[in-house]
């Protein structure tokens, strides 16, 4: 039985942020990633972009990875175990404290402050266990809290009840990305994508330069779902046909694929059946979207948001198991990497604190939105008056000139002039939590 | 050429039960499989049910071969190794329709069907939660059960192979001639000879039989599709819940698998011999058919969707052999066809006996189910990880299935190279993420052990190479 302050699930973008957070904030931190070596994702993704915020520099997935690598090995007190996947993971018997008095710190390259707290929970709860399956054997580990950062999968053909036949040559996007970039395989030569999210953008390109056809890019909504610089410099730059409130209604082909159906959709996104048409291909690659990759925490019975199919959080990146944390793409799908960095590092530096001195969860308070918000990660503060919050949110749909408002105890406490809010890109806001009287509600005027 | 005393012509559930009940009677016979791999055409795409019996109308071969291959069920899959989920089954109707659940108990009392029971609401909505709120009363059928359809198939031709039995797979009979007392079937250059031929070729019944011109069996064909849920919805229901049934079969279902997800399905659309799309209608038939027996499934947890054809003889099956010859066929077998199978296999076998085919006094060997690391404690796997670090590497996360599993798949009787027919066996490509993650690492395991280039590996069967060159 090995024994750690922080076990963190997941060495991807999220998991080694949050190492690095947990270690500046002076915890035993534990690494267990599945695969062969550290970097998750980042290690197929070979196209540039990543890093411009955390560290003012386009590198590609690799390099990222390798930033964060370096600053593992440079911290202290971080155990890594590769090759390792996590199947369960329990919660101990537990027995809440309350502590008093902690001095203020500042701690994190994130720079998070933390301060006095007056009610503090964590220490002497019970923790976890999670077990590990690896080569060596089954590893089990004794956590006084946990990190999960795994990231998500893609949707299958069968998540968007795409009809026709099954045959060779359906790829998920990330998949594909994987056989090409990391495995030197090929895919197809004539190739349809259905979906625009930013993987599918990515990999549209990708197979240009490997001397494939890309016939088209179909997207059911009437916008692509990716960031606007992954539409000019994957698709646009390389006259790669996208069409919109277009879909694949059904694949053909026995053994292989041989073609696909697509159909524009109507109002309500169902294809209309008479302008239904065949295009041949040999390959079909789906960006239909990701979910999170939540299942090993199912046990716990955690609290549950249908929108993003993850857990939810409060400002601690902690879920409603005190001690177990949840952040990066496994909470909810980020746009950008960094982003993910950026919470996986909170997590780790907040789970750390709860091991070591607790964390201040009086004052609980749910944030409350209009219908132009989908969901708002966080969900719950701690209304305590101390530091800074960052809510990140997503909208419901694309709006050209908008104002971004936060009402506390019905007065305006921050508000940002936002054109061209779009369903794809994640929007933030960061709030001084001083003005939070008791209640915090986040509206978005449209001036359209 | 290699000589047989019985050459079985098809590696659905009654070819695999046929060849199985022969090798275990010491007979030396082969299985012929058109396919890349046996289970690959209806048996790989049903509900899985073994039905009670009391649905074929008494004085059937439905009813005879069902109730018998209820009973012979859970010992053969006790014996095969595999699970069985003897959940029973429901039967659920609202209140005005109450007389006609009380005829299908009558029938299946008729039939010899154990101890069924009506259920009233209160106790029905107890034993199934998501009842539709409409739902008044059921039919309960304690020996109705859940298996893997593909799994058994499989473990039956294993076992015959364990068992001296030879299959052979890729093998599309195009060819039967007569050369004294002996049937040469042939494959394109390949042939085999037997004594006996036994045709269990499901959807290509006749023309196998026209190969040798026994009669052309009326046939229709019709398809069925599902939709496959998670394993996070497992509890959805807990054992098959039956709409009643109607002329076009027994309606739409909600059951679970032995492995944990939930099924909807199957739809009965008229179609081709080999079409096995699912299409927008069937979904839809599917979406508003399921909610007569139960709640709202949650569409958001489908992963994945699949149809199978059933093949029909008028109301009956049909089981003969051709005057004056050693040519046996049997067609039409749809529903409760893979419960009946063990009961036809045994039926054949007999008749066979009768017809001269010599049984021999033979050692059974029982077969080695695959190890399942995920279903394991532990302390054994633990044991186990120590003495093949293989099983401690896992490949398929969704279902956590290992190297090692693999590797065993790989390696088992039938020698399976296809990625879906690793599939079939241990499950990896099989969960919530159908491949998205392990599909490179499994494509790289299936060419390193069979010492191919990944990009021969195939889906299933010929033309179906995954990558390219």
């Amino acid at each position: 039985m090995k024994k750690t302050d922080v076990l963190i699930i997941g060495g991807g973008p999220c998991g080694l942020a949050a190492a690095v957070g947990a270690s500046k904030a002076g915890a035993k931190t534990t690494i267990v990633e599945r695969d062969e070596r550290l970097g998750g994702i980042l290690m197929q993704c070979i196209h540039n972009g990543f890093g411009l915020h955390l560290f003012n520099e386009e590198l590609t997935g690799p390099e990222y990875a390798e930033r964060w690598k370096e600053l593992v090995s440079a911290s202290k007190n971080i155990g890594i175990i590769t090759n390792a996947f996590c199947f369960n993971l329990e919660k101990l018997s537990t027995a809440h404290s309350t502590m008093h008095g902690i001095s203020s710190k500042k701690s994190g390259n994130l720079g998070i402050m933390q301060e006095n707290f007056d009610t503090m929970q964590g220490v002497n709860s019970g923790g976890y266990l999670v077990s590990a399956s690896s080569v060596e054997g089954i590893i089990e580990i004794e956590a006084k809290a946990v990190v999960m950062a795994l990231g998500c999968r893609e949707k299958p053909a069968g998540a968007i009840l795409l009809g026709g036949t099954r045959p060779a040559g359906i790829f998920s996007a990330g998949c594909a990305q994987k056989l090409i970039n990391v495995e030197g395989k090929k895919v197809g030569k004539r190739v349809v994508i259905l979906g625009s999210g930013d993987i599918g953008l990515i990999m549209a390109r990708r197979l240009v330069c490997e001397g494939a056809e890309v016939v088209g890019i179909y997207e059911i909504m009437a916008q692509s779902g990716g960031l606007a610089r992954n539409i000019t410099q994957c698709v646009q730059d390389f006259n790669i046909p996208l069409h919109l409130s277009t879909t694949v209604t059904r694949v053909v082909g026995e053994k292989r694929v041989e073609g696909v159906f697509v159909a524009p959709v109507n109002e309500k996104l169902q294809p209309i059946k008479e302008l239904e048409k065949f295009v041949p291909c040999d390959t079909l690659l789906l960006s239909v979207g990701l979910i999170p990759e939540i299942e090993i925490a199912g046990e716990l019975g955690l609290e549950f948001n249908p929108v993003t199919n993850s857990y939810t959080v409060d400002e601690y990146f902690q879920t409603s198991s005190t001690g177990f944390f949840c952040a990066g793409n496994v909470l909810h799908v980020n746009d950008l990497v960094d982003n993910v960095s950026f919470e996986g590092g909170r997590a780790g530096e907040c789970a750390a604190l709860f091991s070591k001195s607790g964390l201040d969860m009086s004052n609980k308070l749910e944030i409350t939105y209009d219908d132009h918000i989908k969901y708002t990660v966080p969900k719950y503060i701690y209304n305590n008056k101390k530091g800074e919050v960052k809510i990140s949110f997503r909208v419901n749909k694309n709006y050209k000139r908008t104002i971004i408002r936060a009402m506390s105890g019905g007065v305006e406490i921050s508000k940002r002039p936002a054109p061209a809010v779009t369903a794809g890109e994640m929007q933030s806001l960061t709030l001084d939590k001083s003005k939070i009287v008791n209640d915090l509600h986040l509206e978005i005027e449209v001036m359209e | 050429m290699q000589n047989f005393e019985v050459a079985v012509i098809g590696g659905g559930i009654v070819g695999a039960c046929v060849f199985s009940e022969l090798t275990r009677k010491g007979v030396n016979c082969v299985l012929l499989e058109g396919a890349s791999d046996v289970s690959n055409g209806a048996t790989k795409a049903n509900s899985g049910i073994v039905h009670a019996g009391y649905d074929p109308q008494p004085n059937t071969l439905k009813a005879k071969f069902n109730i018998r291959g209820n009973q012979l069920y859970p010992a053969m899959c006790a014996r095969l190794g595999v699970s069985i989920l003897q959940c029973g089954t429901l039967v659920v109707s609202n209140e005005e329709n109450r007389a006609n659940l009380r005829v299908l108990y009558e029938r299946g009392l008729q039939n010899g069907v154990q101890g069924m029971r009506i259920i009233e609401r209160a106790e029905l909505h107890k034993m199934e939660p998501n009842l539709a709120d409409n739902i008044d009363v059921g039919l309960f059928a304690p020996t109705g059960a859940v298996i893997s359809p593909y799994l058994t198939c499989i473990a039956l031709s294993e076992e015959g192979v364990v068992n001296g039995g030879t299959v052979i797979t890729n093998f599309k009979v195009d060819k039967i001639e007569k050369n004294g007392e002996n049937y040469i079937i042939s494959a394109g250059e390949q042939s085999v000879s037997a004594n006996f031929i036994v045709n269990c070729a499901g959807v290509g019944a006749n023309e196998v039989n026209a190969l040798v011109g026994a009669r052309q069996v009326p046939l229709s064909f019709v398809k069925g599709e599902y939709l496959l849920l998670d394993k996070s919805q497992k509890g959805f229901v807990n054992r098959p819940i039956f709409p009643l049934p109607t002329k076009m079969g027994k309606g739409i279902l909600a059951l679970p698998t032995i492995h944990g997800n939930i099924m909807l399905g199957p739809t009965a659309q008229p179609c081709e011999p080999n079409d096995t799309t699912v299409d927008d209608e069937g979904i839809s038939a599917i979406k508003s058919k399921v909610i007569l027996s139960v709640k709202q499934p949650n569409y958001r947890k489908v992963i994945k969707l699949f149809a199978g054809v059933r093949v029909i003889s008028g109301d009956d099956f049909v089981i003969e052999k051709m005057p004056n010859s050693h040519f046996y066929f049997t067609a039409g077998i749809c529903s409760p066809g893979l419960t009946a199978a063990p009961a036809i296999a045994e039926y054949l076998v007999e008749k066979m006996h009768e017809d001269g085919l010599e049984f021999r006094e033979h050692k059974f060997v029982a077969r080695k189910p695959y190890i399942s690391t995920v279903d394991m404690d532990k302390k054994s796997l633990k044991e186990l990880i120590k003495k093949n670090s293989a099983y401690g590497k896992i490949v398929c996360r969704c279902e956590r299935i290992t190297e090692g599993e693999i590797i065993d798949a790989l390696n088992s009787p039938l020698h399976p190279t296809d990625v879906d027919a690793i599939k079939r066996r241990v499950r990896p490509t099989m969960g919530r993420c159908q491949g998205g993650f392990c599909l490179p690492k499994v494509i790289r395991i299936i060419a390193e052990n069979n010492h191919i280039p990944p990009e021969n590996v195939q889906l299933n069967g010929e033309n179906s190479k995954i990558l390219i060159k």
